[in-house]
């Protein structure tokens, strides 16, 4: 088939040049390194603590925080360290114990606390750790001031409400899916981030790819393809073949390779692999069209950045659509970003296959039928122009 | 005038002429901090939290909790809260997407909770929506706190002076609802810019645009063979580095203009605060000449337009994503903390962090230093390889 040859010689130009083999294979390599360290399992958040008062209240504090579940907690030595440590992410939050912080939880009177954290999903579950540890601190301080006015020490009432502590029956916060499951109390596997990244890479990796039709069009080969009894449609086909053939094995590489190295959860693998090659199937049709509309390299790699980035912003790749406001969730709606990422959204958190993501399959195909009819248009207008 | 200057500005002229310039130096940028604007500018707004609750008890704690501790997260702003009148009507809301999340007070809870006997608050989250669940979850442990924390006081004083009648108890935690709390967490989150999203967004994205505005300063060699013009150049009385200088002056002019619009167009419109001008201009200068020295050292690799072009775009992105421009690499780990040193993206976040931090232009003397070096380095490098690739 035409197409086929118009395709294999493609691969053949690729592969020529051997640098082009690496950096195909370098890319996704470096993303299954970055997404797995960054998204697999066993990501525990650091909350620091600046601690500036030395008296025993402000260790129980430390102390208290350290037994709070699911998070680790690392010191230093004053709170400017500790500010530079949240913005570069070595901690994920951080709590600031000023001198004095003792005395006046010992004294009952007003103590302020400063709390940073980074500005992300994971912020409210620190911040109610933290709370949860002044929380329990206060408790157990007010038990031992009220226990001082009948007759013992504050010492001694301390030392009671610390051992009677764990007598007491407790109120407890009990959060479930609608489906009875347990929520977890990291939000790490219920996290998108490594379909974002996977989906705005993808996506602007196969727009880079818009310059090899542009060079076979300079070069003028596809205006002598056409003038053999080749269609304009099967010129395309055949630039595209090539193209989405790298694009979907490199998607392919990533997911199992971050599945298998680092636990990354994708979900059922059948419908991990139909939404990726689909979204291939929209990111070769959106380079297609590029490289038939547009004139030259360059125009094509400003356009690439804008479309590759923009696209992935508006459709929540970057941040969650859970945070746009209305109007923005509706228009991220409209990308192919937002159906990938939704169907992957189907399969990692509510556990479904590909029967249940055959709408967001269905929507991906119509968007790359779509693109690459036009840009077979255009192909045929510029051609014969 | 002096060749270099000549070639430069034929280059720049050819740029404008042929769509490229305005595609990247206007377009690109502008449509870049508009969408971004767009995005961010809405999410950086405080989100609405929607809520249901199901009393199914009607008790007075069930009713502290609906009315009071409900009440008061209400008037914050943030949060709505819709009345249920059963637990599985709650269900169906969430279920539905009406909410994001629903407590539950099962019928029984008052009466646990006065007895002093073990009792659950539930909450129902959206899968969809794990940050609403877990600001709902945080308010209703908040109360769950200060019922163990009254508890404890009772228990404690019971203990320490031999135990306390029913009317004395329920006076000392009336007592403890009317105590003041003396503790405050003071939120300083805010009024740091440089963890502001918009800031990071847009510093993150300047830095990785720049590499793709430069990419074809050095490349156009291949394109100036092909056409012939090259050979006639080299016959006139023009120098080697004289043609180089004059492309890598082209590229790095269109490299800083479209970065300038970037950063103009991003204050404009997503409000992303940069810091002192002064700081600013000497790293977007630094991450020109970085940017210019490593795509030209790509472009000497390559053996045609279509190869430097394919290569130079992939080490732009993985040089972006190594960097951290996209995600906070911090959460995967230290060694990738430090890997991402050994690109100029990273030094470039570090600056700004710095300047967005009320730096001014000597606080980002060292980040603009480090990137520099890859500019030396990469610019030498390419140097040595250039003797190859201008010729006929």
């Amino acid at each position: 088939m035409r197409a086929l040859a118009i395709a294999g010689c493609n691969l053949r130009r690729l592969t020529r040049e051997r640098s082009n083999i690496f950096f195909l294979f370098g890319l996704p390599m470096v993303l299954i390194l970055l997404i797995g360290l960054s998204f697999g399992g066993g990501f525990t958040p650091v909350v620091g603590v600046a601690l500036n008062d030395d008296g025993p209240l402000a260790a129980e504090l430390v102390a208290l925080l350290e037994e709070v579940e699911g998070i680790a907690v690392e010191t230093f030595p004053d709170a400017a360290a500790l500010q530079v440590a949240v913005e570069r992410g070595r901690a994920q939050a951080g709590l600031a114990i000023p001198l004095g912080t003792g005395a006046a939880l010992r004294a009952g009177s007003p103590v302020s606390l400063g709390y940073i954290a980074r500005p992300d999903g994971l912020s409210p579950t620190l911040r109610s750790a933290v709370e949860g540890a002044v929380a329990r601190q206060a408790g157990r301080l007010r038990a031992a001031r009220l226990a001082a006015e009948n007759g013992i020490t504050f010492e001694q009432g301390l030392a009671l409400a610390r051992r009677i502590e764990p007598q007491i029956p407790p109120v407890v916060v009990e959060t479930t899916t609608v489906g009875e499951a347990l929520f977890p109390e990291d939000l790490g596997r219920f996290d998108l981030g490594a379909a974002s990244q996977l989906v705005l890479f993808m996506f602007l990796t196969s727009l880079a790819g818009a310059t090899r039709l542009i060079e076979t069009r300079r070069l003028g080969i596809s205006r002598r393809m056409l003038a053999t009894p080749t269609a304009a449609r099967t010129i395309l086909l055949g630039e595209g073949l090539g193209r989405f053939g790298i694009s979907l094995l490199q998607a392919a590489i990533i997911v199992g390779g971050s599945m298998v190295l680092f636990a990354v959860s994708w979900g059922d693998p059948l419908g991990a692999l139909a939404l990726v090659a689909t979204f291939a199937l929209v990111g070769t049709g959106a380079s297609m069209l590029l490289g038939a509309a547009l004139a030259n390299d360059r125009q094509a790699a400003a356009i690439a950045v804008l479309l590759g980035l923009g696209l992935a912003a508006l459709g929540g790749a970057m941040m969650p659509v859970e945070l746009f406001s209305p109007v923005m969730q509706q228009v991220a709606q409209a990308t192919p970003h937002q159906w990938a990422i939704a169907g992957f959204g189907e399969l990692v958190r509510h556990g479904g296959t590909v029967a249940d993501i055959l709408p967001h399959l269905g929507v991906l195909t119509a968007y790359a039928a779509a693109l690459l009819t036009v840009g077979t248009w255009l192909l045929r207008r510029t051609l014969t122009a | 005038m002096p060749a270099l200057l000549l070639i430069a500005s034929k280059d720049v002229r050819q740029r404008i002429r042929d769509g490229s310039a305005i595609a990247m130096a206007l377009i690109a940028p502008f449509g870049l901090a508009l969408i971004f604007s767009l995005v961010i500018g809405g999410a950086a707004g405080p989100t609405t939290f929607r809520y249901a609750v199901a009393d199914e008890d009607g008790g007075s704690a069930a009713r502290t909790f609906t009315t009071e501790v409900l009440g008061r997260a209400e008037a914050t702003g943030s949060v709505t809260v819709r009345h249920a009148a059963s637990a599985a009507e709650a269900r169906a809301l969430v279920e539905d997407g009406a909410v994001a999340a629903a407590f539950l007070l099962p019928a029984g809870f008052s009466d646990e909770v006065a007895a002093g006997r073990p009792a659950a608050i539930r909450v129902v989250g959206d899968v969809d929506a794990p940050t609403s669940t877990a600001v709902a979850r945080a308010i209703a442990g908040a109360y769950a706190a200060e019922v163990n924390s009254v508890r404890l006081a009772v228990g404690t004083v019971t203990a320490g002076s031999g135990g306390l009648d029913p009317s004395e108890a329920a006076a000392l935690a009336e007592r403890l609802a009317a105590d003041p709390r003396n503790v405050s967490i003071d939120d300083r989150t805010a009024l740091r810019r440089e963890l502001d999203a918009g800031t990071f967004f847009a510093a993150g994205m300047t830095i990785f645009f720049l590499f793709f505005t430069v990419q074809f300063g050095i490349s156009s060699l291949f394109e100036e063979r092909t056409t012939g013009t090259l050979g006639r150049l080299l016959a006139a009385p023009v120098t080697r580095p004289a043609i180089v200088g004059g492309k890598l002056l082209a590229s790095g002019l269109v490299g800083v203009l479209s970065t300038s619009v970037l950063i103009l167009a991003s204050s404009l419109l997503l409000g992303a605060q940069w810091g002192h001008p002064g700081g600013v201009a000497i790293l977007v200068g630094a991450g020109v000449a970085a940017a210019t020295g490593v795509m030209a050292l790509v472009a000497s690799a390559a053996r045609s337009m279509e190869g430097a072009t394919n290569a130079q775009a992939v080490v732009a992105v993985v040089l972006g994503l190594v960097g951290g421009t996209f995600f906070p690499l911090a959460q995967a780990g230290r060694a990738v903390e430090l890997l991402s040193l050994a690109t100029p993206h990273a030094w470039f976040m570090r600056g700004l962090g710095d300047l967005a931090a009320g730096g001014g232009p000597a606080d980002v003397l060292g980040p603009a230093a480090a990137i520099l070096v890859f500019a030396a380095a990469a610019g030498g490098l390419a140097s040595t390889r250039l003797g190859k690739l201008v010729r006929a």
